[in-house]
């Protein structure tokens, strides 16, 4: 067993192998400071330069040893090359959403027509191409020893993005007939988007989906307006393994995101990994889920020694933080957490 | 309590946006005074949503539909109160701090608070730590409530405790704060005044610290 190469292991936890241990594995936003100095590719230009993004997407394993490389490092990609303003952020701070390019607004009973790019065009330029274009370079240079793993965003977050997610989810109550339209809309992009990661190289989608979470959503309301989308721009992709990221408390959800028939769950620390294990009982791969703020942000090496064990100990498929990593956590936090699995 | 007061909490926590205008015109027509429609109905009945959203009962889309129907109504009421007295009940600053723009649970926490028959001025979001406080000052605000989902903004809520501090406003402003990123234990690391996990906890928080 000890003789597998990380690629090896991650896909055969993706396929809930028995295995003498887990692999750990970032499969989220992966990037940080030290992995930006250690590599000399800092944030924002690693965004949308895929020689850079590659490199950094790299880091995690290379630098911190963790048992993959992933990239993008934001959500941000698909919505700006459909017309949103995005700020492209700091060395520490991720790209942000500045303005939606169209307007939903249920109170003035205004509805913008969802005239978007078709999916083909979408994939041809913009930081989708350059994402594309990193996934092939990790690909390429990684590909025999890690498995590739690519980020997207869910249907339902990505027409939040397009019209406001807070309008959007006013609008179920207000003008469903609406909500569909966009979710129709953005799916056949979203579906395009994960077979073409899939084509360029990457062996698992990891789509993030956190406007749905039970947050904002209802598990009803996710099943309608997210997981039967889901179905078909993430788990229906052909030739790799998909993973779908929800944040918060996605206990009540688990069952839901099962639905969707994807390989895999991503969540958060909200959730108590042996209750999550207990619920999911083998139906899907489970990754998750060290928590972001508290222990690898705030807490000591020892700390995030300790969870990375509980959460190994729970039966967790992967060991990895339950959301993207802030770009503050300090590199002996994560050396920490990768010793507490690979010993 | 009348029927007609009844009826508009039905309606807010219904979320029946349409007919909540025409309710509380019949509030007032019935005698109920301006005060008592925004503390007992209106406060009323964004606590039983409270409960409902607590409870797993109502989502986001129930709240925002019940937060709307309560503006309908507190837009008719509030312009009958005395000149510069509001409600009564105090003045809270709220807004996402500078760098996020995530501004679903603020807007969830104004609702719940102007709820409470606070005054509640919304600064946005990505707004600079210096106009939350200017604004505090300009307003004799008791409170200051920021929020962040993300991490690297952390360091504004450091710094709002250390300018609050510096000006010797601390404790004559209190500061709440939340979002995805805080904790309980980073609120008590920076000297915050209080954290809650959620918008009907803050709603009581505040409710609390505008009493003192």
């Amino acid at each position: 067993m000890s003789t597998m190469t990380p690629r090896e292991r991650v896909l055969a936890a993706m396929r809930m192998e028995e295995m003498d241990r887990p692999p750990v594995a970032v499969f989220t936003q992966s990037a940080t400071i030290g992995q930006m100095e250690a590599t000399g590719v800092f944030w924002p230009a690693a965004h949308s330069d895929a020689k850079l993004m590659a490199k950094l997407g790299a880091a995690q394993a290379e630098v911190l040893g963790f048992e993959a490389v992933r990239a993008p490092f934001c959500l941000t990609a698909e919505a700006e090359r459909l017309g949103a303003k995005v700020d492209p952020g700091k060395q520490d701070r991720t790209p942000m959403l500045k303005e939606h390019p169209f307007v939903m607004n249920p109170m003035e009973g205004v509805y913008d027509e969802p005239k978007i790019m078709d999916a083909q065009e979408f994939l041809k330029g913009g930081r989708p191409a350059a994402c594309l274009e990193a996934i092939s370079i990790l690909k390429k240079q990684y590909g025999d020893k890690y498995p590739i793993i690519a980020g997207n965003t869910g249907p339902f977050t990505l027409a939040g993005h397009m019209v406001n997610t807070e309008n959007l989810v006013f609008a179920i109550l207000m003008e469903p007939d609406e909500v569909v339209k966009w979710i129709d809309a953005v799916n056949p992009i979203c579906q395009a988007y994960s077979q073409a990661l899939v084509d360029a190289g990457a062996d698992i989608v990891q789509m993030s989906e956190p406007s749905a979470s039970t947050d904002l959503l209802s598990p009803d309301m996710f099943d309608d307006y997210a997981g039967k989308y889901i179905k078909d721009s993430l788990a229906a992709i052909d030739g790799g393994y998909s993973v779908l990221h929800i944040c918060g408390d996605t206990y009540s959800l688990l069952d839901n995101m099962i639905g969707t028939g994807v390989t895999a769950l991503s969540i958060e620390e909200k959730v108590d990994p042996a209750k999550a294990v207990e619920k999911v009982a083998g139906r899907a791969s489970l990754v998750g889920n060290v928590g972001v703020v508290h222990p690898l942000l705030q807490g000591t090496p020892d700390d995030c020694f300790k969870h990375g064990q509980i959460v190994a100990k729970a039966g967790f498929n992967v060991v990895s933080p339950g959301c993207g990593l802030s770009a503050l956590i300090p590199n002996d936090n994560l050396k920490a957490l990768v010793k507490a699995v690979k010993g | 309590m009348s029927a007609e007061m009844d009826a508009l909490i039905e309606i807010v926590v219904k979320g029946k946006i349409k007919e909540a205008k025409d309710a509380t015109q019949k509030c007032l027509d019935a005698g109920n005074s301006p005060q008592d429609i925004i503390f007992t109905a209106l406060a009323g009945a964004m606590e039983i949503v409270g409960e409902k959203y607590a409870a797993k009962e109502y989502f986001l889309p129930q709240v925002l539909l019940s937060a709307n129907t309560l503006y309908q109504g507190l837009n008719l009421v509030l312009p009958m109160l005395p000149a510069g007295g509001g409600a009564g009940a105090g003045t809270v600053v709220l807004g996402v701090v500078e760098g996020d723009v995530h501004d679903i649970g603020k807007n969830i926490v104004k609702a719940m608070v102007t709820g409470t028959g606070a005054t509640v001025i919304d600064m946005g979001k990505d707004v600079p730590i210096k106009d939350f406080v200017a604004k505090a000052k300009e307003t004799k605000a008791k409170i200051i409530a920021e929020s962040t989902l993300m991490t690297p903004t952390l360091a504004g809520m450091k710094e709002m405790e250390k300018i609050l501090k510096e000006e010797g406003l601390k404790g004559q402003i209190v500061t709440m704060v939340g979002g995805g990123a805080t904790s309980k234990e980073f609120a008590d690391q920076i000297g915050a005044d209080g954290w809650t996990y959620d918008a009907v906890a803050a709603s009581k928080m505040a409710t609390e610290f505008l009493k003192h």
